[in-house]
């Protein structure tokens, strides 16, 4: 088995950011941090269970600018409350206002940030239980007090109320 | 969206991530994590391959059926290719030039003025 390349391990994305904020000229950004994290064991198997999925991605918005494939960071593209929409169609979702590699993506094809059509078919399969009706949009401001005190709530709010037992969180 | 998890996860709810960022989530601290060692933007497999998407949704599915504690992290076992060179490119300033880094800067002003400028902002 041969050895991997040096640079061949995840991005240090916080080391890479904190360089090149202070490099522009930009305030420190201070990532969110705990020591204590929660644990809730699966009540069910997930055959029998019901899957919310919660996004980051943002619906396609006429009128704000270039969303992509291959847009520009495109902050007029951000969403600032929670959003949910039907699981049974395929939504025009985008990741224009998000920091993706924009070099060594293209964002054309929305299943690589948004597994709707993978876990419809876990459904088919009989993988998992159902979906719930809905998906939901998590806002992506940057704000750890708003996430914490407003989204996050809201989201919890949602998933209960669609009878979630479990939920796939991906961001884009 | 580690801090989302965290919070589903604190009443009852069992989550996973699946992302590209390893060390932002894990420096957060998030109950399970299926790592996709690829350029941000394909948490959820590579494009237009429906076969890594589907392995990638199956192992996060594994992920959150079995995790024995929290902070259980698993690396896709997927390469985005066979050559990491990609790897040295995401806001790399090695790799930018002074006119580059000028650029972004003013690009990142008129970020920051639209965001500030946006309804429902708190």
């Amino acid at each position: 088995m041969a050895s991997a390349a040096e640079h061949d391990v995840p991005i240090p994305y916080m080391q890479r950011t904190r360089d090149y904020y202070q490099t522009l000229g930009f305030p420190a950004y201070r990532w969110a941090h705990f020591a204590d994290v929660p644990f809730a064991p699966l009540a069910k198997p997930l055959a029998a269970s019901r899957v919310a999925l919660i996004t980051t991605a943002a619906p396609y918005q006429p009128g704000v600018g270039d969303q992509g494939p291959g847009a520009k960071y495109n902050a007029a593209a951000k969403f600032y409350t929670v959003y949910s929409d039907t699981t049974e169609s395929a939504p025009d979702l985008r990741i224009s206002h998000v920091g993706y590699d924009r070099k060594h993506t293209t964002a054309e094809d929305s299943r690589t940030w948004f597994p709707l059509a993978a876990l419809q078919a876990s459904v088919k399969a009989g993988r998992i239980g159902a979906l719930t009706p809905r998906f939901h949009g998590s806002p992506t401001n940057r704000s750890q007090r708003v996430t914490l005190e407003s989204d996050a709530p809201e989201l919890l709010r949602r998933c209960r109320e669609d009878a979630a037992d479990v939920v796939v969180l991906v961001p884009s | 969206m580690s801090l989302v998890a965290r919070h589903l996860e604190a009443d009852g709810l069992p989550t996973v991530i699946m992302g590209c960022a390893k060390d932002i989530v894990e420096h957060c601290g998030v109950p399970r994590f299926l790592f996709s060692d690829f350029p941000l933007g394909n948490s959820a497999g590579k494009p237009f391959d429906a076969d890594s998407q589907a392995a990638t949704l199956e192992l996060a599915l594994r992920v959150l059926e079995s995790a024995p504690a929290p902070r259980t992290t698993v690396q896709s076992p997927q390469r985005w290719n066979d050559d990491a060179a990609w790897k040295l490119d995401y806001n790399n300033l090695a790799k930018l030039t002074p006119e580059d880094i000028a650029e972004r800067r003013k690009e990142f002003e008129s970020v920051k003025a639209t965001i500030k400028d946006m309804p429902g902002r708190k």
